[in-house]
């Protein structure tokens, strides 16, 4: 395989004075489901209007499918289906003529996997748009670019407005992709969906790629919370390399570890006389925080968070 | 519960939100009164310009924009601001009601954030009472300012302020009107369309009736828009006939009252039918799909200049039993019959592109909602580029441009041939149709051009727009130089049928159209999508 179905590099972007993103990396590896993560105002909906070709990058390189973004506009987006975050259908077109639309103007539909995938939302694609919640709007772009036989779905927000059940039918259908061999662009802020789904996760902060690797890859990069009860004296621990935070309540201790430092801390703490542990490995969340920790407890508001 | 909870600061808002929109069309109204008033002194000095002048406003063409003709005996300078000016003033005041109605109750509504304000201490009847007090102190400061410049300008002040009166009470009649509308169906352009229909009713019911009588016939009556004509301002002021407004406003307001406090937030009247589980084929392209969006516009544009068309081609024989009753006018006029008809036809036709070019802009600019609503961002990220996105959507205003243009053409050609029992007209004022199609086209190939290259260009194309209307209509009274006329591009054509057609002015606006097209797709493909 020569290039990924989506790569950036150093891409830059700014409206007027505002840069929008700055020095962007991001790749999609084929076959594989990418999480994009970043809260609001990040850049994730910009990154993804460029790869669209709806906007032109400043400077950098990308490409999508192994072609230009802006100038092969058409031809890549032959082979792909995008999901916009907050779906505009035309209000007195029908759900069902809305879907037809989209998948004729891509001309690469699965009429059987269609009337399923409708099925398997519940919608009623009798129903003209305008009377459509914004969970309906988005299952007809959800729909019509799951039907779709394409090489690459691009989905910026998907499912900001499904209900817990259809995020499940959401997520199959997006799993169900990816073993038909579709590479996945999944832009959201749910780490929860994201952690559930994607084999590999780029977070962006203020327009720039501040990590990006396979979960397990990132969570190495970080701390794992311990919680045990001994019965010995814990508090020679807190001094040691590798263990943070420890605070003791009684017979019950908490603290972080680090990855490299598991071996030797739990050597040390099987001497204290074990009673139970409990190991969780870093949430995503952790992991975001990380980037955006220092954001929030900038914020005078948020500041005992 | 109190429905008209909340009504003070939904007003105060709404003021808020207009104060510049307001401004402008208190500026514009008054200020084309303030240039217009002196003007019509200097241009017709001697009695006998004033006299010619008077006779023309006599002509079924004068009664169209004139009015029932008060005063045209002695044509000082009262009886021609009436005759001249009055009936411009109220049709562009109906639309600013009609719009600013709208725009507070059914457009608030429609974009869903009514509904974050119902939610509060809001009563049902609180939108549209606001909207109702937004206008009665809109056209109150029109009102108070046009009355005020007419005094000014030496006018006296009892039949300056029946004037003045009369505005307001116009006014609110557009405005309780629209707010009736705006109950009744669930959109807001739909609600525009429908008080657009309401002012070409009036307007033609009261057209009808000052053309069978000087003074205006029975018919006349049943016109709001006569009403303030009926106060003889300036000639043999009467008050009475503004009183006819109150009962009209009021019934009106009864009406969109009950129907608030019956109705769900959001719905209409007419209840949402299901529809079709798939596509037809004929929506499988961005052609289909605008010419889709776009068929109940054109149906409606269609209807709107074939109403017209009828409206001034039956008022042909009309004008041959005027010329009948008084072959002086000819003497006057300096033209044959025949001439004079064919000049009030092609001065017709102008106001057939006026419709068609709106329509046709209106048309273009559908582009820049889909736009703004990010529903081209979903056709575009589709195999659709942008050259067939924009192509669609201009071809589909050029079909507009042409039916709109052809429609009123044929139906003035038709009706003319019906009332003068002739049959040449028809075929003779689609050519005349053929002629101006140009104007329309050029006008929508601008706005292209504008969309293409960046929106803060547009209100450039409308000012345009606006300024050839006001040429086309006012140049030939205020006398204005030619070079001033060219800025028009209604002028650019020949005056079919009252002069040949002439190719080489729609060969040049042609061309400029195709180059004006061409260049808005090649723009159009270099910049960036304007997203959310």
């Amino acid at each position: 395989m020569s290039t990924p179905p989506i790569q950036m590099r150093a891409v830059d972007k700014s409206f007027g004075s505002v840069k929008a993103l700055d020095q962007l990396d991001l790749e999609v590896a084929e076959g594989q489901i990418t999480g994009f993560l970043g809260p609001n105002g990040a850049g994730k909906s910009t990154t993804i209007r460029v790869l669209l070709g709806l906007l032109r990058a400043d400077a950098g390189s990308a490409t999508v499918l192994g072609m230009d973004p802006w100038r092969d506009a058409v031809e890549a987006h032959r082979r792909l289906a995008y999901v916009p975050g907050d779906v505009a259908l035309w209000p007195n077109l029908t759900g069902g003529e809305a879907i037809d639309l989209l998948n004729r103007l891509r001309d690469t539909v699965d009429e059987r996997r269609k009337d399923e995938l409708i099925e398997r939302f519940e919608l009623d694609p009798t129903k003209k748009a305008r009377t459509y919640s914004k969970g309906n709007r988005q299952k007809v772009a959800l729909v019509s670019a799951l039907a779709a036989d394409v090489d690459l779905l691009v989905l910026d927000e998907p499912t900001s407005g499904l209900d817990p059940l259809m995020e499940s039918v959401f997520t199959e259908c997006v799993r169900e992709a990816r073993d038909r061999g579709t590479s996945v662009l999944l832009s959201s802020h749910i780490l929860a969906e994201v952690e559930k789904l994607c084999d590999t996760v780029t977070i962006i902060r203020r327009g720039r790629a501040v990590e990006s690797g396979t979960l397990a890859d990132l969570r190495q990069l970080t701390r794992s919370t311990v919680v045990m009860e001994v019965d010995g004296d814990a508090s020679p621990l807190a001094h040691r390399k590798g263990v943070h935070g420890l605070t003791q309540d009684g017979e019950r201790i908490t603290f972080q570890v680090d990855h490299d430092q598991w071996d030797p801390v739990m050597r040390e703490v099987a001497a204290l006389g074990v009673r139970s542990l409990v190991s969780n490995p870093p949430s995503l969340e952790e992991l975001f925080m990380r980037h955006y920790g220092e954001d929030i407890s900038h914020r005078p508001e948020g500041a005992t968070v | 519960m109190n429905s008209f909870a909340g009504t003070g600061t939904l007003t105060r808002f709404a003021l808020r939100r207009d104060r510049l929109r307001l401004t402008i069309w208190a500026l514009a109204l008054t200020g084309t009164t303030a240039a217009t008033v002196p003007a019509l002194d200097q241009v017709f000095t001697s009695e006998a310009d004033r006299a010619a002048r008077a006779a023309l406003m006599r002509t079924p063409t004068g009664v169209i924009f004139g009015g029932p003709g008060y005063g045209l005996e002695d044509y000082t300078l009262g009886p021609m601001v009436v005759n001249e000016l009055l009936m411009s003033l109220l049709i562009a005041l109906a639309v600013m009601n009609i719009l600013g109605a709208v725009r507070h109750t059914r457009a608030e509504e429609e974009t869903g954030r009514a509904e974050l304000l119902r939610a509060g201490v809001t009563g049902r009847r609180a939108a549209g009472t606001a909207a109702m007090v937004v206008a009665v102190v809109s056209n109150a400061i029109i009102g108070a300012l046009t009355a005020a410049v007419l005094v000014g300008s030496g006018l006296p002040a009892a039949d300056s302020i029946a004037i003045g009166a009369g505005i307001l009470l116009t006014g609110l009649t557009f405005a309780a009107l629209a707010a009736a509308c705006a109950q009744v169906v669930s959109h807001a352009r739909t609600a525009i369309g429908l008080g657009m229909v309401g002012l070409g009713v009036i307007f033609m019911i009261r057209v009808i009736g000052d053309i069978a009588e000087q003074g205006g016939s029975a018919l006349s009556w049943a016109s709001p828009m006569a009403w303030v004509f009926q106060t003889r301002a300036y000639v043999d002021l009467r008050w009475w006939p503004l009183l006819l407004y109150v009962p009209a406003v009021l019934a009106l307001t009864a009406i969109t009252s009950a129907l608030a406090t019956r109705r769900d937030l959001g719905a209409g009247l007419v209840p949402p039918r299901a529809g079709r589980a798939t596509a037809g084929r004929f929506l499988s392209g961005p052609l289909g799909l605008h010419l889709r969006l776009q068929r109940g516009s054109l149906i409606t544009w269609t209807v709107a200049t074939v109403a017209l068309g009828v409206a001034f081609g039956s008022l042909a024989d009309q004008l041959a039993v005027f010329l009948e009753e008084s072959p002086e006018m000819i003497q006057y006029i300096g033209a044959d019959p025949t001439a004079l008809t064919d000049s009030f036809f092609a001065a017709m036709m102008q106001y057939v592109a006026m419709l068609a070019g709106a329509a046709t802009i209106l048309s273009v600019l559908r582009l820049r909602a889909e736009e703004s609503a990010g529903r081209a961002e979903v056709v575009l990220a589709t195999a659709t580029s942008r050259v067939r996105w924009m192509g669609g959507a201009m071809l589909t205003a050029l079909l507009i441009a042409v039916v709109t243009m052809l429609a009123g053409g044929l139906s003035m050609g038709a009706a003319a041939d019906a009332v003068l029992e002739d049959t040449s007209y028809t075929g003779v004022l689609t050519l005349s149709a053929l002629n101006m199609v140009v104007v329309p086209v050029l006008f929508g190939a601008v706005a292209a051009l504008c969309y293409g290259l960046d929106q803060r260009l547009l209100p450039l194309l409308w000012l345009w727009f606006v300024a050839s209307i006001l040429i086309t209509i006012f140049g030939p009274i205020l006398d204005l130089p030619a070079w001033s006329l060219n800025i028009s591009a209604l002028e650019h054509p020949a005056f079919h049928p009252a002069e040949e057609s002439v190719i080489t002015p729609l060969a040049i606006m042609g061309g400029a159209a195709i180059v004006a097209a061409l260049g808005a797709l090649a723009a159009y493909r270099r910049r960036d999508l304007v997203t959310g």
